[in-house]
């Protein structure tokens, strides 16, 4: 779905890049996370990828299409929703919606149906202009569903939602992903990364660090431990156990046999700590 | 074409609901009107007499070269309503001029040299009287007052592209558009268009106001629209890099200077220094429709001017193209 061979960007149009040697690919179904902080180069990435930048030095293929000489129907295959929320205030989300429904050439989804998918079907007549900043996000973020994209710009798509809206754009992704819809997904959240991503790209300073999948960091990033809280002679107890040390791993059969456990997790790295193991900066 | 519609569609109903295309819409119709109401007053200077039924063939007729003249029973009745109508009246030989008192200063003067001269038709003058026409066939007001307003509307028709440019920056909607299939070309159409469409609307609007007969529509059609490209181009160039209206409104008034500039210089400048105003595509706009409006203007030189203006607002456009281009990115 996307192919990125050698990508370099610099605004000031010299040796200063905002993103330099980009390598990856992406294939039909996946989503794709780009996790990094605030600067790393993600939403430049994004920026060319969209052909909302031009690309400088690298080769880039979105959807079959050569981004150095992109076609404008390539716009009828991939959705983006921004991070910043960029809907026309004086209209309401339905005539939002339908405006930008009759610029594709594809068979486009039912506005009112958007709406309700993310909640926004009563206000569908409400200017969009009075609207709070998450009902905006949700707007801009079903907006760039509308043609029934095959690859799926997201950047940012939870911020600054509350935790049961984020739930929900989250629960539409997967879905939308589950239909085939592949996903390109930037963010510095790690827990919308790790929920929603096959494979994730820590990106810093414009370069890529790491391309895994989060099951797979974690195992290799991971301590191989199991915290245990249980209750002997009533009295709570917590024990940290190697899964490697048969000695531990018996004393871990021993305890789950005695059935008084109050708690018990592993101790899998977040994607956070790899991020920090891995680049030595925050994702903030 | 669809995508073209949409955009024109869309500004409408968001110039709508701030009344700003009703606004801009409103706009030549009140002004032709104010103007309207400015024309009738000039026009009041023409010498209007009340005379009885019975005055002389021979004086009327005398009157009526110089006077609208209307025929009145009751005399006293109309020369005290609000206009300035005089009264005529003859006794035997003597002529007596009847007046309110608070006719317009000097026309009193001047039925009296009228009147005057008929007494003494006879009598031989020292000096020999010529009359001379000035050229006027219609109210200068009138003319250059249309003029004034349909070139006016060009820079109307940019302000409402102008403002339309920058809802879209102000909501960065430009990027949301830009990662459609929409074409450059349809894009920019689409938001020039109804900036076209108002300024030929406030065209017509003018001369319907102020009862322009016999002139030659689509001579005018083709003038007014070379000359819309100009306030279009400026109108976009400044809308791309405005994210906020009152600016952008304020850079827009700075235009205003070149087509006043040009417009009373090209009434008022000797005919040997009329050349200074040439590198103006206001200049070439209000010299066609000038000769459009008093029935005068030919096709050859309908499309020498439009194509003057093209020539001026393409050299423009390639100084600002760069601006536009980077504007809509």
């Amino acid at each position: 779905m996307i192919k990125v061979n050698g990508l370099y960007h610099s605004y000031s149009k010299d040796e200063n890049f905002a993103v330099k040697n980009v390598n990856f690919e992406i294939s039909k179904g996946e989503v794709f996370g780009f996790l990094g902080p605030s600067g790393a180069g993600k939403s430049t990435t994004q920026g060319v990828l969209t052909g909302l930048l031009p690309i400088q030095k690298g080769e880039v293929e979105v959807v079959g299409y050569d981004i150095r000489h992109p076609k404008r129907e390539m716009f009828n295959k991939i959705g983006v929703s921004f991070e910043q929320s960029n809907v026309y205030g004086k209209l309401t989300a339905l005539e939002n919606l339908e405006f930008y429904r009759k610029l594709f050439d594809v068979e486009t989804m039912n506005s009112m149906d958007l709406l309700k998918w993310v909640g926004l079907d009563h206000v569908a007549n409400k200017k969009a202009g009075e609207f709070s900043k998450g009902m905006k996000h949700r707007l801009t973020f079903i907006r760039s569903m509308l043609n029934n994209p095959e690859l799926w710009f997201l950047d940012e798509p939870t911020t600054g939602l509350d935790p049961a809206i984020a739930s929900q754009i989250k629960d539409i992704v997967k879905e939308k992903n589950k239909q085939g819809t592949t996903v390109f997904l930037t963010t510095h959240n790690m827990y919308v990364a790790d929920e929603l991503c096959h494979r994730v790209a820590f990106i810093i300073d414009g370069e890529i660090k790491l391309i895994d999948s989060p099951r797979n960091l974690k195992l290799q990033h991971g301590e191989k431990f199991v915290v245990v809280e249980h209750l002997e002679n009533d009295v709570l107890k917590k024990e940290q156990l190697s899964l490697i040390i048969d000695q531990d791993k018996a004393r871990l059969n021993e305890i789950i046999s005695t059935g008084k456990i109050e708690m018990m997790h592993t101790k899998e790295a977040t994607l956070e700590e790899i991020f920090i193991k891995v680049t030595g900066r925050g994702l903030e | 074409m669809r995508r073209i519609l949409n955009f024109v569609i869309r500004d409408i109903k968001s110039g709508t609901r701030d009344w700003l295309v009703i606004y801009l819409a409103a706009a030549p119709i009140m002004f032709a009107l104010v103007l309207k109401m400015l024309i009738p007053s000039v026009g009041d200077s023409t010498l209007n007499v009340a005379i009885y039924e019975d005055t002389p063939p021979a004086i009327v007729s005398y009157l009526e070269t110089y006077a609208k003249v209307i025929e009145v029973n009751d005399m006293e009745e109309r020369i005290l309503r609000m206009d300035d109508v005089f009264g005529v009246v003859v006794n035997d030989d003597k002529v007596e001029i009847v007046t309110q008192g608070n006719e317009m200063e000097g026309t009193v003067d001047l039925l009296k040299t009228i009147v005057g001269r008929y007494q003494n038709e006879s009598v031989e003058l020292p000096i020999e009287v010529e009359f001379s026409d000035i050229g006027w066939v219609m109210s200068p007001m009138k003319l250059e007052g249309a003029n004034l307003l349909i070139i006016f509307n060009t820079i109307l028709g940019g302000m409402l592209i102008l403002l339309n440019l920058v809802e879209e920056k102000m909501s960065n909607t430009i990027s949301a558009i830009n990662v459609t299939p929409t074409k450059r070309k349809e894009f920019i159409i689409g938001k020039g268009l109804l900036g076209f469409i108002l300024t030929l609307y406030g065209g017509a609007a003018v001369i319907t106001v102020l009862g322009f007969e016999g002139i030659n529509y689509a001579m005018l059609f083709v003038s007014v629209f070379a000359i819309s490209f100009i306030g279009a181009i400026i109108g976009f160039s400044i809308g791309v890099v405005s994210d906020e209206p009152i600016s952008a409104i304020a850079s827009m008034k700075t235009v205003f200077i070149p087509v006043l500039a040009s417009i009373f210089g090209a009434i008022y400048l000797p005919a040997k220094w009329i050349f200074i105003l040439y590198w103006s595509p206001f200049y070439w706009a209000y010299d066609v429709i000038k000769d459009i409006l008093l029935v005068q203007a030919t096709w050859g030189q309908v499309f020498m001017n439009s194509g003057i203006i093209l020539i001026i607002t393409a050299l423009v456009f390639v100084g600002l193209r760069k601006r536009i281009v980077n504007g809509l990115s």
